[in-house]
């Protein structure tokens, strides 16, 4: 939309017949001040009408819109393509947030809407406004004229003398022109230009006219008056008061919009606030799931809106609960059914092993292959059954980490002085999990990288921090994702034959990180050798509780 | 010495056991149920009794509350089920430890060995232990509250007579799973348990200890 109303044009309005105002009795005015000379009326014909006469308000208008118009045709082109090429906008438009987008929205809808009201508003104002001046105008311009008229009989009489009986004020200017001589009350000569040619030649043709102009003391409204063939009655009347006016409702209405936009702005963050909170309901529940609170529901409350997502997202929860449930209790069913006979073999194992020196040599060999077997069939199941059962949930407890990963290290071979702290010395976590992924790493370490040589905890903002060092190899970096799948022996492993670990270790690391809201990564150490590093999601103990 | 007894239903593994652990110089007895093993714990009380939690009949966790009702004999269970609750449960039951399926025959056997030693070595020398209201008497293994006797069982005693030797300090929980049981490293859930029960005897409520206290995140103080 066009910045600029539409003006209508003020010129050549229909000659106003209204002569019906008795004489009003012209008061004593002061005496005429010096009058400028004579100037003869100018008759210029043919001229074209003067241009739309526009107030200062819409003078700015245009400069702006001018401006804006030519900005945009320098910059189209590169705006069109910045827009749909390289989708700058829109990809910041989608990065700042639903929000932020319909708060945006309702502002701009509130400004368009609010421009629009305030200009039609605007116009309306100044055209009632102004129309309704000009109306005054007239009608004045016709008493005085009523005035002037008798007063001019002979052609002795002092025409300056006659306009300055009338009570003109400041605001309005009477012109005379008797026989082509101008007879004014100033002598200001911008009064002659004043009046526009094409009045001139109207009222001299024996109508009387008005016609809006913009005079060097600001806007006017010329009224013409034909007094006889030879004398015409002019009258300027200053419209800057209504000006004055005008610019004031344009100010209020302008600072009404901007007030309206703020408010829209306001408005649209709130209620989109207020639309988006169950969205953050449904995500701090999605949230818990995924920590493992599988508990966590939605309320179904009243909206009919909202009750669809909420139950639709609950029997999602229930059919994923119902699942994890189905298969932890298979595990524990099959680590059950499993974990019997190894009780048998285990023990008799152990009695057969106790006995060897009573064998002759092929049992004992015989004997001997079945101890190791069921040596490692019993950790294979344990490894198993620590996957399966990786996914239950947390058992939350203040863990005294150093103590705890000290223990580890000597269990599984390794010196208990590696291990370092920093940070509180006491985490809240899950004792048995963290207990397994620090003695499956140092076992690793020990195993295949040439054994453990530092073992660090810390806390890195929110995260626990478990950091295990070897001497070994390194691990490729082709191979470090593969590291972690279940039944995969890194090259030295293989290179060594060993058989002694199902390759179960690290998967199970990676299995409880991740159940801990973790992850497990390895990355070279400096100066050789594999670094393990875990990020755990747990707190210091006792930091919020 | 009277011996093991193993309570285990399933017959192979009953007998490998039995098997194992006469090779380890125990004099063992094995019973198929909870009954059977009750009658000859009565008859010839063993020093150490091996449970298993899924019974025929009377179920393990019964089978603990009546072996513990008649002696402060060792009970250990050997279960497969390896859940926080059932090893809870099996220890407020009046088990001394709780052991997972499949256990290796030489831990076991650790396991009992520590038990037997505690058994014959109580701390006697130490004199009497005052702590306010409280007195503990390792020699006569006697403790008496406010001057009334209090039942406690062995292992419940030994945990309190350490407690009480360093009546004040924090003791971890990793140190008296090393200085009660002998163990080196064992189930933390073990102390949990045991401390648990040692306050319903001895604290007036036992849901808000004032004499035997945890010390969050180090361990267990007995207040001076």
């Amino acid at each position: 939309m066009s910045p600029t109303p539409p003006a209508r044009s003020p010129h050549r309005p229909k000659s106003t017949v209204d002569r019906g105002g008795a004489g009003r009795p012209p008061a004593p005015r002061r005496p005429a001040e010096a009058q400028g000379g004579p100037a003869t009326g100018q008759r210029k014909s043919g001229t074209a009408p003067p241009p739309a006469t526009a107030t200062r308000w819409q003078a700015t208008a245009h400069r702006v819109a001018g401006a804006a118009l030519t900005a945009v045709r320098r910059r189209g082109r590169g705006l069109l393509m910045w827009l749909t090429g390289r989708r700058g906008l829109t990809r910041a438009w989608q990065r700042s947030g639903l929000r932020t987008r319909v708060a945006a929205t309702v502002a701009l809808g509130a400004l368009l809407l609010s421009a629009i009201m305030a200009t039609l508003s605007y116009q309306l104002i100044r055209n009632s406004l102004l129309a309704e001046r000009q109306r005054t105008a007239v009608r004045t311009a016709f008493y005085d004229a009523a005035v002037v008229r008798p007063r001019l009989a002979g052609p002795a009489t002092d025409r300056v003398q006659v306009l300055s009986l009338l009570d003109t004020g400041q605001g309005r200017r009477p012109v005379l022109y008797d026989a082509g001589v101008r007879y004014a009350l100033t002598t200001d000569v911008g009064a002659e230009s004043d009046i526009p040619t094409t009045l001139r030649e109207m009222v001299h043709n024996g109508q009387a006219g008005a016609q809006r102009v913009r005079t060097a003391t600001g806007p006017a409204i010329v009224v013409g008056i034909p007094l006889s063939d030879t004398t015409e009655y002019y009258e300027i009347v200053s419209l800057r008061e209504a000006e004055a006016t005008l610019d004031l409702v344009g100010l209020v209405l302008g600072l009404v919009a901007a007030g309206t936009t703020i408010a829209g702005a306001g408005l649209g963050w709130s209620a989109a606030g207020r639309a988006l909170r169950p969205l953050k309901s449904v995500a701090a529940a999605a949230r818990g799931i995924a920590a493992g609170d599988l508990t966590a529901r939605l309320d179904t409350g009243t909206d009919p809106e909202l009750t669809q997502l909420a139950s639709s997202f609950n029997d999602m929860v229930d059919q994923l609960q119902q699942r994890i449930e189905r298969d932890r209790r298979f595990a524990a069913d099959v680590s059950h059914e499993l974990r019997s006979p190894l009780q048998t073999l285990s023990a008799a194992a152990t009695v057969l092993h106790n006995r060897r020196d009573h064998l002759d040599r092929r049992t004992a060999v015989a004997a001997d292959l079945v101890v190791e077997e069921v040596g490692r069939f019993q950790r294979l199941v344990s490894d198993l059954i620590a996957i399966a059962r990786a996914d239950a949930e947390l058992q939350w407890s203040s863990v005294d980490i150093a103590a705890l990963a000290r223990e580890q290290c000597r269990v599984r071979g390794a010196d208990a002085r590696i291990v370092t702290i920093s940070g509180p010395s006491t985490w809240w976590a899950d004792a048995r999990r963290v207990e397994q992924i620090i003695g499956n790493l140092v076992e690793n370490a020990q195993r295949h990288g040439g054994g453990a040589v530092a073992v660090r905890l810390s806390r890195e903002g929110r995260k626990s921090v478990i950091e295990v060092d070897d001497a070994g190899p390194g691990v490729l970096p082709e191979e470090r994702d593969l590291i972690f799948s279940p039944f995969v022996r890194g090259r030295s492993a293989a290179s060594r034959g060993d058989t002694e670990g199902a390759g179960l270790g690290l998967a199970i690391v990676a299995r409880l990180a991740h159940s801990h809201a973790g992850q497990v990564r390895v990355l070279d150490r400096p100066g050789g050798g594999a670094r393990f590093r875990v990020e755990l999601g747990t707190r210091p103990a006792g930091g919020d509780a | 010495m009277a011996g093991v007894l193993v309570i285990e239903d399933d017959d192979r593994i009953r007998r490998s056991l039995v098997l194992a652990l006469e090779d380890e110089g125990y004099t063992v007895r094995g019973s198929a149920t909870a009954e059977e093993g009750l009658t000859a714990h009565r008859t010839d009380p063993a020093d150490a009794v091996l449970v298993d939690l899924m019974l025929p009949g009377i179920d393990g966790f019964e089978c603990v509350r009546q072996l513990r009702r008649d002696g402060d004999a060792t009970i250990v269970v050997v279960s497969a089920r390896e859940d926080t609750h059932d090893i809870v449960a099996a220890l407020e039951a009046g088990a001394d430890d709780y052991l997972v399926k499949p256990v290796a025959i030489k831990e076991l056997s650790a396991r009992l060995r520590a038990v037997r030693r505690r058994n014959r070595g109580a701390p006697v020398t130490t004199p009497t232990i005052v702590v306010g209201d409280l007195e503990v008497r390792p020699d006569a293994g006697e403790v008496r509250l406010r001057g009334e006797l209090v039942a406690l069982t062995r292992t419940e005693f030994l945990l309190l007579c350490e407690l009480a030797s360093h009546a004040g300090q924090v003791l971890s929980r990793t140190q008296l799973l090393a200085r009660v049981w002998e163990y080196e490293f064992g189930d933390e859930r073990l102390v949990d348990v045991h401390v648990g029960r040692l306050r319903q005897k001895i604290e007036d409520e036992p849901a808000s200890p004032r004499r035997l206290v945890t010390v969050r995140g180090l361990g267990y103080k007995l207040i001076r």
